[in-house]
């Protein structure tokens, strides 16, 4: 028990510690903006680990509520209100967008969900797509300012770090909360939770709303890194990625969608600039993943941590395994087959 | 039992708070790279370091590459070392995505320290990329990219497009063309996003005011295969001329089929645009569509010699090809800055886009062209028709409209006022 803590938490610090060191150790503002685009894909990789993890629901529109609010946030940009009134109506179009999600996809499951989530997806993308006067259509909208506090890169940079350890934080309390376990009897069986008197549409929602919140956030934060917003943010591409992060990471655990996120950020990225079939190697990696460690990159490593110390200590301890991995107690297999 | 298990625990939250509180020191004060570096473009005038962002990978690949392979057939052609300044290119994959377009050129900019970023090629890619470099001082130039922002609402002086045109640019002398030729109406189909809605609103505008009466529009998905609906429409529509226009690629042949197939190849006038008739359609539909009409600013069949030089060197290296507007595209930048760096030697920042937007050349491969202070070309577009050349087909122009410039007959304020081209609005 104890030895575990100390691993997970020597790991967090030793990751808190590389982060805010990051710019004093020579890192470029070009390395920074890469690991600004990590932490913001992690980000929004969390909020959809959440709702596979916990809730059993894989949503393939999750990069559209990201992007929903970025084009509010752009859009106010551009009518050039300040930037308190852009984040009022940033959250508020994720709010919305949100409930429109949670309200009709709350009573579906398994590949209907998966229908619903795709379809809200297209009418986000086919809006920003279409909506010229307001969006710019295909063109997007580029020069969107964020606020004064954060202009600098490196401000803006611990910002971002303060912002994905608050967020990833919130969901791992959420997920330890009664809330998150209620949600994972939902997971595993819809009709006893709700023959013991759960509202499962009302958990579903809940759920939804949550977890749109932060990838709103994480939408409202990619914005302002990048200063631009354009129709393929909002597109299935970008929702499938994600899938793809989670997965990579190990679904249901705190640390595996940042993992994720970096892989599939850094391949993009900096891999595309030695070779040239990048998505192939993408594609292969996820591959061997899904062949030789299904639990994803960090629920593989924390199963083999745990059965390590099994064999070294001896003393048969099984929920030391789960308390890692997943902060709710559901062994990181079994999450496993919802994703 | 219980003070036991949480003693290691309180270590522990003593440790992150610990290192939280060290973190938030750490933060307060800036880092050393902090203070703006500026543009400290390398001192080093002996090479000029281009950064070439293009879709190399993705639906756009074929068209990115051959924008990369103009641009390396004319150093190939001419040598890679003007006036001192020897030209050294870094070509980054952008798949067409606008945030790796962005990232691509954030680390060409800060990592490679190129002195100039050229590309990328498709319009929201380039506004994107166009934005960055200019908030860090780094010239842009466009070889490809139609979007007419780029020149227009989102213009500034580390910006110039060089191998192409605004996309109602481009178009408007079709329609002023279809007018002259006594067409009375016309019935419109093109893609619906920007580029479409530009390229439409450009004709639309140039058959109007010369007397012309547009009597439908017709918007298709990116992605359509099937025509046919599409060809009904316009054989319903019953206009003197149609006007058709796609972003090149497989829409061009799958139109022409679909309108060849329905028997309107011979009863239905027809005037498409550059990348929907170019050498990928000639090669595949062959004779059939001989005698076809297309605008662009480029017509490989151009009775020049810079033209007829640049077919063969192009041909002798890609097994005898004849060169499309994306290899023209890039050709042309590449001698655009060859050009510059003959008159001034190294030059970078905005001084390298006012140095090119000064320029008036009389002899391109595209023709005379010279720069608008939006930093857009001046510059010739053909009415072109399809003819057979010593067994090859050629889109060889029938007319020329000189000096064409982006403002459609208006001023720049009147287009500069008005909302971007949509569905809704054609100007």
């Amino acid at each position: 028990m104890t030895r575990t803590r100390a691993i997970s938490g020597g790991a967090i610090v030793a990751l808190l510690a590389v982060a805010v060191a990051l710019p004093y150790i020579g890192a470029t503002s070009y390395v920074i903006s890469l690991v600004s685009t990590i932490l913001i894909a992690g980000m929004l990789a969390s909020s959809l680990n959440f709702l596979i993890g916990d809730a059993g629901m894989a949503s393939l529109g999750h990069g559209a509520i990201a992007a929903a609010s970025a084009y509010g946030a752009g859009w106010a940009s551009k009518q050039g209100l300040d930037p308190g009134t852009q984040v009022l109506i940033a959250l508020g179009i994720t709010l919305v967008v949100s409930f429109m999600y949670g309200i009709l996809s709350m009573r579906t499951s398994g590949i209907y969900f998966l229908m619903v989530t795709l379809a809200l997806g297209m009418v986000v993308y086919g809006l920003a797509f279409r909506w010229s006067q307001v969006t710019g259509g295909e063109n997007g909208i580029s020069g969107i300012k964020r606020p004064e506090f954060i202009g600098e890169w490196w401000t803006f940079y611990y910002f971002l770090v303060g912002a994905f350890v608050l967020t990833t934080a919130l969901l791992a309390v959420v997920s330890r909360s009664p809330f998150g376990a209620s949600l994972r009897g939902i997971r595993d069986s819809e009709t006893r939770m709700r023959s013991l008197g759960y509202s499962v549409p009302a958990y579903r929602l809940g759920a939804f709303m949550i977890s749109g919140t932060v990838a709103g956030f994480a939408g409202l934060l990619s914005v302002w890194l990048t200063h631009f917003v354009s129709p393929s943010t909002a597109g299935v591409h970008k929702s499938v990625l994600l899938i793809v992060m989670v997965i990579l990471g190990g679904v249901g655990t705190v640390f595996g969608p940042l993992i994720g996120a970096a892989v599939v950020v850094l391949v993009e990225n900096v891999l595309s600039n030695e070779v040239e079939r990048w998505p192939t190697v993408l594609g292969l990696i996820f591959i061997l993943v899904i062949l030789f460690a299904r639990a994803g990159i960090v629920g593989s490593f924390n199963k083999l941590i745990g059965r390590l110390k099994r064999r070294a200590t001896s003393t048969p301890s099984p929920p030391a395994e789960a308390e890692l991995v997943t902060p709710s107690g559901a062994p990181v297999s079994e999450r496993n087959h919802t994703a | 039992m219980m003070s036991k298990k949480m003693s290691p625990r309180g270590r522990w939250s003593a440790i992150v708070g610990l290192g939280a509180a060290a973190a938030l020191a750490l933060t307060a004060c800036a880092p050393p790279g902090a203070s703006p570096s500026g543009d400290d473009a390398n001192e080093d005038t002996s090479t000029l370091k281009v950064g070439y962002i293009s879709p190399i990978t993705g639906n756009f690949a074929i068209a990115g590459q051959e924008m990369v392979d103009g641009w390396n057939l004319y150093w190939e052609v001419n040598g890679d070392e003007v006036n001192g300044v020897t030209v050294e290119t870094v070509v980054e994959d952008d798949a067409g995505n606008p945030e790796v377009s962005l990232t691509k050129a954030k680390k060409l900019v800060e990592l490679d320290e190129v002195d100039v970023v050229v590309g990328p090629l498709l319009a929201n890619t380039a506004l994107a990329v166009a934005a960055y470099t200019s908030s860090v001082g780094v010239p842009n130039l466009h070889p490809v990219a139609a979007a007419d922002d780029l020149t227009q609402r989102s213009a500034n002086d580390f910006t110039v497009r060089t191998g192409s045109m605004s996309a109602s640019q481009m178009h408007f002398p079709g329609g002023v063309w279809a007018g002259d030729e006594g067409y009375k109406t016309a019935v419109t189909l093109c893609p619906d996003y920007a580029f479409g809605w530009e390229s439409c609103a450009g004709f639309k505008q140039g058959f109007e005011q010369n007397g012309g009466e547009v009597t439908a529009q017709y918007w298709y998905p990116n992605g359509t295969s099937d025509f046919s609906t599409y060809v009904s429409q316009i054989r319903a529509a019953g206009a003197d001329i149609a006007f058709v226009t796609t972003a090149g690629g497989a829409p061009g042949p799958d139109f022409l089929k679909s309108f060849m197939g329905l028997g309107l190849g011979d009863t239905q006038d027809l005037l498409m645009n550059c990348c929907s008739l170019d050498q990928a359609t000639l090669r595949a539909l062959g004779d059939d569509v001989l005698g076809f009409h297309s605008v662009s600013n480029w017509a490989e069949g151009r009775d020049s010699d810079v033209v007829r030089e640049f077919n063969d060197a192009y041909g002798a290296k890609f097994d005898g090809k004849i060169p499309s507007l994306n290899v023209a595209g890039g050709y042309m930048t590449a001698s655009l800055v060859a050009k510059v760096l003959e008159q001034h030697g190294y030059v970078s920042g905005d001084d390298l886009v006012a140095a090119i937007s000064s320029l008036t050349v009389e002899d391109s491969i595209l023709g005379a062209v010279s720069f608008d202070k939006y930093h857009n070309p001046i510059a010739p577009v053909y009415i072109r028709e399809v003819q057979e050349i010593d067994g090859k087909l050629y889109n060889v122009p029938i007319k020329t409209f000189d000096a064409v410039d982006q403002w459609l007959g208006k001023t720049p304020e009147e287009v500069l006022a008005h909302e971007s081209y949509s569905q809704s609005f054609q100007g």
